[in-house]
């Protein structure tokens, strides 16, 4: 295996389907980066590398957008009823596809519903499977993979095959076949999967992270003066791998919305009744030609949600690569 | 002369403010002569040389005044074009870490043929055949096999010696050398300086060597310009600089060379730190580090004043810093 | 050399037989490898246990596995659920998807690495910006509504190409469907070329270049473009499994017979042979591809020797 090629990401992260190459991709440059996060140095430096960024971000337009854009997203889908009061499984069949009138902004769907209540409950669908699937993804990767990299050895080895094995299986194929048999009505099998097929992603990351920060002389010098390696891990080597598992992980928060509405619109994500973007997507698909709003809002909704959460990975990544600056 | 620089100014624009690099160098490189620039990093001795050569990063970096003549023109006012033609063939240059300044994906043969190619219209293969010649110039052992090879298939000294070979595949008649010997060991720091040294009398061009290793000046070089802070604060001939340094901070570097004669003294250290080029002390840039410093160095800018016919330093009170 | 091919290929392997080994397992354990044996209703008890010890379901998985891929390496992929031996659907679909991966590579390399160079070498200008941008909308759309969108406004609004392709899937009827499917990549490859392209700017072999008095677009090409397209080359290659892959979905909008078309009618009549068989190809192509692409990285980076 030529070396060099690992941290390129490319191999590793065409496996995951187009929407998670970025992710991965964009991270690998990060943990590339000499004596960037992966490398920053004893105590004092991580906090100055947060609050170098932090001082960035903080007066960066597409930082603060987009996480005013994700404040929003979050507070409607805890409580969708502050900006409609419509609910969006009243539907009346005999306005089907009707456009836009007063009271109804966004016109009513192929069933008759209204588009814009179901596009603002769309949210709720969208932001619990990102959400909840990024945080099992981050805590399943970053415990296998930082404990790999920390180690080594077989368990390395066998981590390292098993990683190779899930990057293998096309994503959203394994996510027809998983998903097909699934009759459950809830966000939870959507999210299991996501976080079976996503874990490597991060792990490859964390363990990478994790091998840069341990060779680095202070971790060397605490383990020359006797820490034990459960100290070393914790208090040296975790707070510098953090820093690329938290990018990957807002990007990849990003990609698994859009996953999760792909695997909607091909019918084995969410199912009816259930509200997401990617059902009514897929619902209003059959009458683009007449009812062309009914597709254009939710897809609306979505890319802007997703691009919210890719901007603010990108944002963050940025501002803790010292290479840019 | 073959080189001159009058007054030449250099400043780069960076997000936390304006770096002052270089503020009014002037220099001159005779046919055949060597000068050597010394001074610490960031004295701006590789942007002077940068600027000179054309191939300073624009922008960030900015000539904000200044001429430099070579062989009678001023570079400065030419085309890009015309100034590109000067670069490689006339004018030349060898980097400091051979090791990235080669190309690491097209091999030493190409690399070092491509200079006739480009300049001399070569075809590639005599361009190759020219290369093993160089190769063979430079003492690379196995030359007509070697020519063949990459960058990172060879040692530090021998990719040093293709560095060499490259910068004067064209007999340029003045190379600028940025701390030619830096990155290689010690061993091997003599064997590629001789080789500099005794190419560049067999081809009489003009040398500046760039460097902040005083040993390595005294052997080859002709005269000295000692950098501070993006000016020349001392411009001597090498015999007389080393006897009696007209400048405080050349007396600075002078002493702290460890000297067998002094063994068990204590190492003189020059104090304090190099300033930042954003925050250039006022009056003499020297004077927070200046043993010698009195109230009017931090006024008033000194001028080069003339010790000699060809010595200038730019310090107030060059005269007790000659007598000691 | 050749040692690292064998090891590589020894190395395959456990990957090639996890990755079979998983996807057969959530065929046959998640759904019930039966259910679409007996046509559109539900097979009665006795006839399903019939089926069952006939095609050796009764026995353990790993067993089922094993015979399996015995099969499969003797060419019998099994039946689909018309009846037609799966390596029939394999000839017709393959092709179809193998063109439209073409024609999206074509994209990826050319406006992709073309976007990249022209961006990379004006950073920091407003084209710089715009396309920058582009890519990140690109990136944050999700592939099927780009599909849709494009279907929407060039085959129905607009009327430039038909809004579904024909089972011949000629080339030209590819192109759209083929953007699409290259769309997230092609955006990557641009923000690749872009970053790889201004990483190696500064790099000093390109100031040594410069300073060697060489015009710009040999600085460029030579020197610049040769060093910065490595990662891009080796990300395009690994991307032709992934694309294989991925083209389930844009295959369903544009209703294109492909690998992708054959797979979901699979999965939904719940043919287990059809989709473990195709998957099993699949996992295949990205594999080699991706053993190509780092044979092909050593041959483009003379420093990367065959450890």
């Amino acid at each position: 295996m030529p070396e060099q090629h690992e941290p390129d990401g490319a191999v590793s992260a065409a496996g995951m389907g187009g929407a998670m190459d970025l992710a991965a991709a964009e991270a690998a440059t990060l943990e590339r980066t000499p004596g960037g996060p992966g490398g920053a140095g004893p105590r004092g430096r991580p906090r100055s590398l947060w609050s170098d960024a932090w001082r960035d971000l903080r007066r960066n337009p597409v930082f603060l957008g987009s996480a005013l854009v994700i404040l929003f997203l979050v507070l409607i889908s805890l409580w969708p009823s502050l900006i409609t009061s419509g609910n969006p499984l009243t539907c009346d069949l005999a306005k089907a596809q009707e456009g836009s009138q007063p009271g109804h902004p966004f016109g009513f769907d192929g069933q008759g519903c209204d588009v814009y209540t179901r596009t603002v409950y769309g949210a709720r669908a969208s932001v619990t499977v990102g959400v909840c699937a990024t945080l099992g993804v981050a805590v399943l990767g970053s415990v296998l993979g930082g404990l790999a990299g920390f180690f080594g050895g077989l368990g390395d080895a066998v981590l390292s095959r098993l990683t190779d094995v899930f990057f293998a299986i096309p994503v959203v194929l394994g996510g027809l076949v998983l998903l097909s048999v699934v009759t459950s009505n809830t966000v939870w099998p959507v999210v299991g999967f996501m976080v079976l097929l996503g874990w490597p992603q991060i792990s490859r990351i964390a363990r990478g992270a994790v091998i840069t920060a341990r060779q680095n002389d202070y971790v060397q010098a605490a383990r020359a003066l006797g820490a034990s390696p459960a100290r070393i891990l914790l208090r040296h080597i975790a707070p510098n791998a953090v820093a690329p598992v938290i990018v990957v992980a807002t990007i990849a928060l990003g990609t698994y919305i859009a996953l999760e509405a792909t695997l909607s619109y091909l019918g084995v994500g969410l199912k009816p009744p259930s509200v997401s973007w990617g059902i009514d997507i897929s619902a209003a698909s059959p009458y683009i030609r007449n009812a062309p709003h009914a597709l254009l809002w939710p897809s609306g909704a979505l890319a802007i949600t997703v691009l919210a959460f890719i901007m603010l990975g990108d944002a963050v990544r940025d501002a803790l690569d010292p290479r840019l600056r | 002369m073959l080189l001159e620089v009058r007054d030449l100014h250099v400043e780069f624009r960076t997000r936390d403010g304006v770096a002052r690099a270089v503020n009014g160098v002037s220099c001159q490189v005779a046919a055949g002569e060597t000068l050597a620039v010394l001074g610490e990093s960031g004295s701006g001795k590789s942007v002077t040389a940068q600027a000179v050569l054309g191939i300073l990063d624009m922008p960030p970096g900015r000539i904000t005044a200044g001429e430099v003549f070579f062989r009678g023109r001023d570079l400065l006012k030419l085309k890009e074009d015309e100034r590109r033609r000067v670069r490689g063939a006339e004018l030349a240059m060898i980097f400091q870490d051979a090791l990235s300044a080669l190309n690491p994906v097209l091999s030493v043969g190409d690399q070092l043929g491509e200079m006739f190619v480009v300049h001399r219209g070569m075809s590639k293969r005599d361009a190759r055949a020219r290369a093993v010649e160089l190769m063979e110039r430079v003492r690379i052992p196995g030359a007509a096999q070697r020519v063949r090879d990459y960058p990172h298939q060879f040692s530090g000294g021998m990719r040093q010696r293709i560095m060499i070979a490259m910068a004067l595949a064209l007999e340029p008649a003045l190379v600028i050398a940025d701390e030619p010997t830096t990155a290689l060991d010690v061993t091997v720091q003599a064997q590629v300086m001789d080789l500099l040294a005794e190419l560049q009398r067999a081809y009489t061009m003009g040398l500046v060597l760039i460097t902040h290793d005083l040993g390595v000046v005294a052997d080859v070089a002709d005269r000295i310009a000692v950098m501070y802070a993006g000016r020349i604060v001392e411009s001597a001939p090498v015999h007389a600089l080393y006897k009696a340094p007209a400048h405080p901070y050349t007396r600075g570097l002078l002493d702290s060379i460890p000297r067998l004669d002094r063994k068990g003294r204590e190492l003189y250290a020059i104090k304090g730190l190099p300033p930042n080029l954003m925050r250039i002390p006022s009056g003499c840039a020297f004077h927070p580090r200046c043993p010698m410093a009195r109230d009017v160095c931090r006024t008033d800018e000194p001028p080069l004043h003339a010790v000699d016919e060809d010595r200038g330093s730019a310090c107030h009170f060059w005269r007790e810093c000659l007598d000691g | 050399m050749g040692r690292y091919v064998v090891r590589r290929l020894l190395q395959m392997i456990p990957v090639f037989v996890g990755a079979t080994l998983l996807i057969f397992l959530m065929v046959n354990v998640m759904g019930d490898p039966v259910a679409g044996l007996c046509g559109e209703r539900q097979c009665d008890p006795a006839t399903a246990a019939r089926l069952k010890r006939d095609l050796g379901l009764d026995k353990p998985v790993w067993q089922q596995y094993l015979t399996y891929m015995g099969k499969v390496f003797t060419g019998d992929f099994g039946t689909a659920f018309n009846g037609q031996p799966v390596t029939e659907l394999m000839a017709t679909a393959f092709p179809v998807t193998v063109r439209l991966t073409i024609v999206a590579i074509l994209f990826e390399v050319v406006v992709g690495i073309a976007l990249g160079v022209l961006t990379g070498l004006r950073r920091g200008r407003p084209v710089d910006t715009g396309v920058l941008l582009a890519t990140l909308v690109v990136i944050s759309v999700p592939t099927f509504v780009t599909g849709l969108l494009l279907q929407l406004l060039l085959g129905v609004a607009w009327g430039w190409i038909r809004p579904s392709v024909s089972p011949a899937a000629a080339f030209g009827e590819l192109i759209v469907p083929g953007l699409v499917l290259a769309s997230v990549s092609l955006a990557y490859v641009t923000r690749l070329t872009r970053t790889s392209l201004a990483e190696n700017r500064r790099s000093d072999y390109v100031r040594t270049a410069i300073a060697k008095g060489l015009p710009p677009h040999r600085v460029i090409t030579r020197h610049l473009l040769r060093n910065s397209l490595i990662p891009v080359v080796t990300f395009i290659g690994a991307d032709i499994g992934a694309l294989m892959g991925g083209a389930i979905v844009t295959e369903r909008i544009f209703n294109i017979h492909g690998v992708g078309y054959q797979l979901y009618q699979g999965i939904v009549r719940q043919n287990t042979q059809t989709v473990v068989g195709f998957v099993t190809v699949l996992v295949l192509v990205f594999l080699i591809a991706n053993l190509l692409v780092d044979l092909l990285y050593a041959v483009l980076d003379p420093r990367i020797r065959y450890a």
